[in-house]
């Protein structure tokens, strides 16, 4: 019960901060330079059809009755016409963010599993060289942009080795399986379509590996440095001298402490990756929201721009709101005092 | 029991993510579609043996609607998805096509289209009169696309079911060949996929969401697969009227694949997984790609040329004698070095290709003597240090700062003092809407709609164009307009051409831009795709005039 309140409490803030972003996005898409109608439709339209497209968008009406018509509309789930696909930005959004999201999902899970990993060797056997050789991974998976990443893994396994195909989701004649959450591998799995599932699973892993490289380097450095503290802690000098195995030490007394702040930074880099992997899409021709709102921001599609701004406002209001809740089950402390605190 | 309930809470909340996320399927229209070209989840099957696949990369957008498509990749997806009443042909002018021929009133205002009769819908159904005045009527109400092009029509009738009449306005010389854009849709498929409720009132949206991932047409191939972001996928149309026109070995499927980034076209071809690259790949990626065995890189001269548009209303460049010293200043055989190897330097006002160009037609070439001796005459010649002149390039065209850095060296020779500002498209656009913004120098590439010089000439001098991004002259000449007219008016192709010529001479001597060169396109190519753009019409699209491909086996 004291979950539910307090997830309904968070999402009762959400909505003012969300209502807050969408504001700001709708002033800042506005007063860009360029006439959105205008871009749409091309320099050689005649002006009536711009005229009649402005009007159509309300873009002759003032910045505030924009704003009311706009909302009203996003209520009811209507996000308007995109001016770069021509159709409406709901189905955009549907079509393309199961892409994005399978995407930063499997990049997830390489960087949680692999940093948190590489984060337990370098603090268990810190000072040595292998602490130095992931240490000096991580500086350099924190320092080089995504997008570096992917191009290096395109030329290398998709150019020099030809391992992996280079584009798109699935090879050409490839079935695509029965959609029940639009994440290809999920559903390919779900219908046990293992060849469809592995062919998935290649395209995704150039993408998916260049996404996750900061934040495995990240989540590693911060796994160490949270190890290294705790071990010097009492406690786990105290299990020692009880003659508790090294192994089970480091699983089950300092790994799950040292990963409250590991999990703070996994979830906000999972919601960032959704909005930073556009040109990781670009490169690899995924179809996913970060690059359609990239070229929605080029192309000043006023709706598009707004309507994925806010799905990323969604994004990483829930990361927060999971973070709290996973925070909050790994450390007993967190949850006693929110529980005195009520 | 505390840890199980967020945990319980956690599951839920990622549920709900991913529920919300289920379903790719567009809306359905009000109207169940009829002959759906194809279905997200039908399998678009393997290229058997026989089968000959081809793969194009191109700059995305792809709108496959007549009615709103008019870029690159759009015009190339059409032109062979649909027909139209004329084929333009190599060398410029017009064949006839659905058209088998059409008749001119003496006042030149009425034209009566007879069409070939047996001509097959992709659905099947036979195309007729009717379909024709649908599809115009259908453009000039949306107004997009190529509907600019097609105007000054009064009206549009079926006489019966194979003769069309169009009536203009006035007469014109660019009535026919404008033809080769008006892409006939099935009015009975395209009705029966139209949402009632849309912005044409009793036309609903006239079929524009349907024919977003959908075709409607008769042309030899049919789009099977669309999926917006990624590639549009098409079949040859065995049924199509004209078979005979497809080589032997013309591919069965054809994917336009929406990408230009220089590492994926590289990787793709290397691996086998490309066949053409598109056109705006860098000098250094064309290089790379050559060196890839099996792959050349094939050049054609295209209808684009690359401008430096002077302002003739601001000083320094509204003096005549200051901008014939900039052209003679120039280094055009420099800036031709920068770009591909065999780039010609434009000759003339207007790109070689179109029709109506004039080859004897005087140029400017760098000499410096002339240069000073132009600026001696310029009215600004002994304070110039007060008049820098700003030349605006384009930021998204990266490639145009070197040609803007050489422009400020070369003017920097005869004491002028030049600034090189980048500008975002969006930003030149507005800038050139008005006079009192639009800098001394904007660095445009400007292409022909259609394959003939006075259009041309009309798109970047006329006085309508003057608050476009396709004229930052603002030369405003009424004389000058007034022969545009006359001659784009000339129904004969040979006195019409001869206006053209004295059009550019004009211009020339008016000297209000510098006509730097024409635009080679460039692809690369595998040498097991048997392809000569050459021999198909320079207008835009056409050199990917499918049934004229070659595809062997790899």
């Amino acid at each position: 019960m004291r979950y539910v309140i307090f997830i309904a409490r968070r999402i009762f803030q959400s909505i003012f901060v969300l209502l807050g972003l969408s504001i700001l996005i709708f002033v800042i898409s506005r007063v860009m330079p360029g006439d959105p109608a205008r871009v749409a439709l091309g320099s050689r339209a005649p002006q009536w059809v711009v005229d009649n497209l402005r009007e159509q968008m309300h873009l002759n009406d003032t910045l505030p009755v924009q704003y009311f018509y706009w909302l009203r509309d996003a209520l009811q789930g209507d996000f308007g016409l995109s001016l770069f696909t021509r159709r409406a930005v709901a189905d955009d959004i549907r079509e393309f963010l199961p892409a994005s999201l399978e995407l930063v999902f499997f990049s997830g899970a390489i960087a949680g599993i692999a940093g948190i990993g590489l984060g337990a060797l370098s603090a268990r056997f810190k000072g040595s060289w292998v602490d130095n050789a992931v240490r000096i991974l991580s500086y350099f998976g924190i320092v080089t942009p995504s997008f570096v990443f992917g191009i290096i893994f395109l030329l290398t396994f998709g150019l020099a080795l030809e391992w992996l195909p280079p584009i798109g989701r699935l090879s050409q004649g490839v079935p695509k399986p029965p959609v029940v959450t639009s994440l290809i591998t999920i559903d390919a799995l779900l219908a046990g379509q293992l060849g469809t599932f592995w062919d998935a699973l290649k395209h995704m892993l150039m993408p998916a590996m260049a996404l996750a490289m900061g934040s495995l380097a990240q989540e590693a450095r911060i796994t160490r440095s949270s190890m290294s503290d705790n071990l010097a802690k009492d406690y786990i000098a105290a299990a020692r001298s009880l003659g508790i195995p090294e192994r089970s030490i480091m699983t089950r007394f300092l790994l799950k402490p040292s990963l409250i702040p590991v999990v703070s930074v996994f979830a906000l880099d999972f919601a960032a990756g959704l909005s930073n992997a556009f040109l990781v899409e670009m490169i690899f021709n995924w179809p996913g929201l970060s690059r359609y709102g990239m070229n929605a921001m080029l192309r000043k599609d006023l709706n598009a721009i707004a309507a994925v701004i806010l799905i990323l406002g969604v994004t990483f209001t829930i990361a927060n709101i999971v973070v709290d809740l996973v925070v909050g089950a790994l450390d007993p402390r967190i949850r006693l005092s929110a529980a005195r605190s009520e | 029991m505390n840890k199980l309930s967020g945990l319980v809470v956690m599951i839920l909340v990622m549920a709900m993510m991913l529920a919300a996320c289920g379903g790719t399927e567009a809306p359905p229209a009000t109207q169940p579609p009829q002959e759906a070209t194809a279905e997200p989840e039908a399998t678009a099957a393997e290229p058997a043996a026989e089968e000959r696949l081809l793969r194009v990369t191109f700059s995305w957008p792809l709108y496959a609607d007549p009615a709103v498509g008019s870029d690159y990749a759009s015009s190339t997806a059409l032109l062979n998805v649909y027909d139209t009443l004329v084929m333009p042909v190599a060398g410029g002018g017009t064949e006839p096509w659905l058209a088998e021929s059409w008749d001119i009133s003496d006042d030149g205002l009425a034209y009566t289209f007879h069409l070939q009769k047996g001509v097959k819908f992709h659905d099947g159904s036979e195309l007729l009169a009717s379909d024709v005045v649908y599809t115009y009527n259908r453009l000039q109400a949306i107004g997009e696309g190529y509907a600019y092009l097609i105007s000054g029509i009064t009206s549009v009738e079926a006489s019966d079911d194979y003769t069309v009449v169009f009536q203009l306005e006035q007469p014109s010389g660019l009535f026919v060949p404008s033809l080769a854009r008006l892409y006939i849709l099935n009015e009975e498929m395209v009705r029966a996929n139209t949402v009632a409720e849309g912005a044409y009132g009793a036309e609903g949206d006239y079929g524009k969401t349907w024919l977003l991932t959908n075709d409607a047409g008769s042309g030899p191939y049919k789009i099977i697969e669309f999926p917006l972001e990624e590639y549009c996928l098409l079949e040859k149309f065995d049924e199509y009227w004209a078979a005979d026109k497809f080589l032997p070995n013309a591919p069965t499927q054809v994917k336009f694949i929406g990408t230009t980034e220089a590492a994926t076209v590289r990787a793709m071809m290397s691996g086998g997984e490309l066949e053409i690259s598109d056109q705006w790949q860098t000098v250094e990626a064309y290089q790379a790609l050559d060196k890839i065995e099996g792959v050349d890189i094939r050049t054609f001269l295209s209808m684009t040329g690359f401008y430096y548009m002077l302002n003739t209303r601001v000083a320094p460049t509204d003096d005549i004698h200051c901008r014939k010293a900039m052209a003679y200043a120039f280094d055009y055989e420099a800036a031709v070095a920068l770009e591909w190897p065999g780039t010609p330097v434009m000759d003339g006002p207007v790109p070689a290709e179109l029709g109506g160009h004039d080859p004897n037609v005087m140029t400017y070439s760098r000499d410096l003597d002339k240069a000073r001796e132009e600026m001696a005459q310029c009215q600004y010649a002994d304070d110039l240090a007060s008049y820098p002149v700003e030349v605006h390039w384009i930021s998204e065209v990266p490639a145009e700062e070197k040609f803007a850095l050489l422009f400020q060296a070369n003017m920097a020779e005869i004491g002028m003092t030049v600034s090189v500002v980048q500008t975002p498209w969006l930003s030149v656009v507005e800038e050139m809407a008005a006079q009192e913004t639009s800098p001394h120098v904007v660095t445009v590439y400007v292409s022909a709609a259609l394959p003939e010089a006075g259009l041309m000439i009309k798109d970047r001098y006329h006085s309508s164009t003057a608050n476009t991004w396709q004229q930052n002259e603002w030369l405003l000449d009424a004389e000058l307009d007034a022969a545009i007219e006359d001659a784009l008016a000339t129904a004969d192709q040979a006195e019409r051409f001869a206006k053209y010529a004295d059009l550019e001479a004009q211009i020339m001597e008016l000297c209000p831009s510098l006509f730097l060169y024409d635009q080679l396109e460039q692809h690369a190519v595998v040498s097991y795709v048997d392809w000569d753009p050459t021999e198909q019409s320079p207008l835009m699209g056409y050199a990917f005039w499918l049934p004229a491909i070659g595809v062997n086996a790899p």
